[in-house]
């Protein structure tokens, strides 16, 4: 390797490369940091909600007959039982919200009674019967799913809470922070002195918000609103889902002329609009990055092209002096090679203060260890492929130039 | 040693098609000492480049130590070019960038010497030709004669068989060219052939055979050519 004198010559000639060094410091120092909100956004976004999407879907009924909460329980139950009867339909749940959504309930809870501590955690609520779990395709990793028994209706005007509860993993852990064994027989409270108690724990059911940092903390309460409002989320056997959604608001519309089904949506319609924010950061992100590697590329293409111009009697003094084809492409590679190098290193640096100072600044999670060496050689590859052009045009110079007049 | 048989080179361009060198025979024995003189445009250039392989030949054969080299690829034109010729142009050719002992370096590096090699014989050549305390200056702060040393001392660092020169003293005057023609003749003694291009008569003096080039062809030469040859003969 002709490290050394390559090296030496370019301290000769130091304002072009310097440039571009910076150059490729900056692309990298915002390459690294796009890549690891792009990260987290992807990761965000790939996170199970823990629901079978593929097959589930939801509708609201809204009932503009005059209120009776004894009318809209018979509906309610008739509604459910026409849905769970239909071929192809594996479960159905009447329910407030489900992951994704963007509107839910949540509640403050706290392990001691009383008015709501500081240490209180949030979790979304989920009021659901006994066909909640299955719906959900939540599974129950610990404890069991509520009995019939002990669904209860909530009337509307009434703020008593269930006294059985069926939690989360995560939400186990933030309750019970370090307890090690069964969260099931724990209780809790809720609405700051309504005792509750673990029936189950199930492994995953995300939160209704996406954005919310406890978005893995929620929990079902086995309980029924009777209200003229409402939800719900049904589960089709694989490759139901498209027959049963026009076939099932079409079904309820004509059980019940007194109501309007709307909003029927699925679960994968529900993903694209949560999550439609991150979808776009990363790809603006996507398309700032790669511009700015396009960029960074032909200013070496434009670096090198004038290194070839600027030299071309040296380049032709080199093949006199015994330089092969090969020997001349390959000075410029090292040169590149010893550019992007300055470049990538003060990048590195670069990359892991701004990475610091986001990561203080807007709660970002850290770069992974990986990403920096990665960045490196995907810079150095662009870098090499951007000079692999201009050094081959040097390589093609005769040397008979040598002996040209200067 | 070196020989041309019948070379000729035609440059060609859409409209023009101009014969450089026509049917150019000559043979150089090792040890010689040979100028090479003509008018402008006469084809010394072309037989320069055609004798240090930095050209093709349109046509004839070319054999230098006995190998056929009018056939061999880049790689081993190169190859060829880096050991066995050492080449001293009119304008110094030195990297402008690169340090004295860097710029002897270069054709050292090309050939595959380790380190410590490459800078005994770096050393050695810088020592011939009295440069040995400049080896960290750069070209630039060298004179138009030290320049032309180091390109001397770059060319002997490999211990070529044959010594290429192009107008070696072009850009100099009268005192350092005197000098480098010195350290060529010196050269020379020591057992490496030199073939020298130049248009003045002078310096063509000082080789111990003139060829004169005119239409791309060895040709008679003018009287004091003639003459100059006879006094060396």
């Amino acid at each position: 390797m002709d490290i050394g004198p390559i090296w030496r010559a370019m301290l000769k000639n130091k304002a072009g490369f310097v440039l571009i060094a910076l150059q490729i410091a900056v692309t990298m120092t915002i390459m690294v940091n796009a890549f690891a909100i792009m990260q987290e956004r992807a990761n965000n976004v790939s996170r199970e909600s823990g629901i079978d999407e593929a097959n589930t879907f939801a509708l609201v009924s809204v009932s503009f007959d005059e209120y009776d909460s004894e009318k809209m329980k018979v509906l309610i139950d008739e509604d459910l039982a026409l849905i769970r009867g239909l071929p192809g339909v594996r479960n159905a749940v009447a329910t407030n919200s489900f992951p994704l959504r963007q509107g839910g309930w949540s509640m403050a809870l706290q392990l001691v009674p009383g008015t709501q501590t500081a240490d209180a955690v949030g979790s979304a609520v989920y009021f659901v019967d006994e066909h909640g779990v299955d719906t959900f395709a939540s599974n129950v990793i610990d404890g069991k799913n509520f009995t019939p028994e002990q669904v209860t209706w909530k009337p509307l005007d009434d703020n008593t809470w269930p006294a059985y509860g069926i939690i989360t993993e995560a939400l186990g852990k933030e309750l019970f922070p370090g307890e090690q064994g069964s969260y099931v027989g724990k209780s809790f409270y809720i609405n700051e002195n309504d005792p509750v108690n673990i029936v189950g724990v199930v492994e995953r059911l995300q939160a209704p918000w996406e954005g919310w940092s406890g978005v893995e903390r929620s929990m079902l309460v086995p309980q029924r609103r009777s209200s003229e409002f409402q939800r719900y989320v049904i589960r089709a056997e694989p490759g139901y889902r498209d027959e049963l959604m026009p076939q099932i608001e079409e079904m309820l519309a004509n059980s019940n002329k007194d109501r309007l089904i709307r909003d029927v949506t699925t679960m994968d319609e529900v993903r694209k609009l949560a999550y439609l924010g991150d979808t776009a950061m990363i790809k603006i992100l996507a398309f700032v990055v790669g511009m700015l590697t396009v960029i960074t590329g032909l200013g070496i293409v434009g670096l090198a092209s004038f290194n070839v111009s600027r030299r071309t009697r040296q380049i032709g003094i080199r093949r006199a002096l015994g330089a092969t084809k090969p020997a001349i492409v390959r000075y410029f590679m090292v040169e590149n090679f010893i550019v992007s190098s300055v470049g990538l290193i003060i990048g590195g640096i670069l990359s892991v203060a701004l990475n610091i100072a986001m990561v203080e600044a807007f709660s970002l999670e850290p770069l992974a260890w990986y990403v920096i060496p990665i960045a490196m050689i995907a810079l150095w590859t662009v870098g090499q492929a951007a000079v692999a052009g201009p050094a081959r045009k040097a390589s093609s110079i005769s040397p008979a130039i040598a002996t040209r007049s200067s | 040693m070196l020989k041309m048989n019948k070379v000729s080179k035609t440059y060609r361009t859409d409209t023009v098609e101009t014969h450089a060198l026509r049917e150019f025979s000559l043979t150089v024995d090792e040890g010689e000492f040979v100028s090479v003189t003509g008018p402008s445009g006469s084809g010394k250039t072309t037989f320069l480049n055609i004798a240090g392989m930095l050209e093709e030949l349109t046509s004839g054969s070319y054999e230098l130590d006995g190998r056929d080299i009018s056939k061999l690829n880049d790689k081993d034109r190169s190859k060829v070019r880096n050991e066995k010729i050492g080449f001293i142009f009119q304008s110094f050719n030195l990297i402008p960038e690169l340090d004295i002992f860097d710029n002897v370096d270069v054709p050292l590096r090309y050939r595959g010497f380790d380190a410590s090699e490459r800078s005994r014989r770096i050393e050695a050549s810088l020592e011939m030709v009295g440069l040995a305390s400049r080896m960290k200056h750069y070209p630039a702060q060298l004179s138009g004669g030290q320049q032309q040393r180091v390109a001397i001392a770059r060319a002997l660092a490999g211990e070529p068989r044959f010594l290429l020169a192009d107008e070696p003293t072009g850009n100099l005057d009268t005192h350092m060219a005197d000098s480098v023609l010195d350290l060529l003749t010196e050269i020379n003694e020591s057992g490496t052939t030199i073939i020298m291009v130049t248009h003045e008569l002078s310096l063509a003096d000082r080789a111990k055979r003139n060829i004169f080039v005119r239409d791309g062809q060895v040709s008679d030469g003018p009287p004091e050519m003639q003459f100059a040859s006879a006094a060396n003969g």
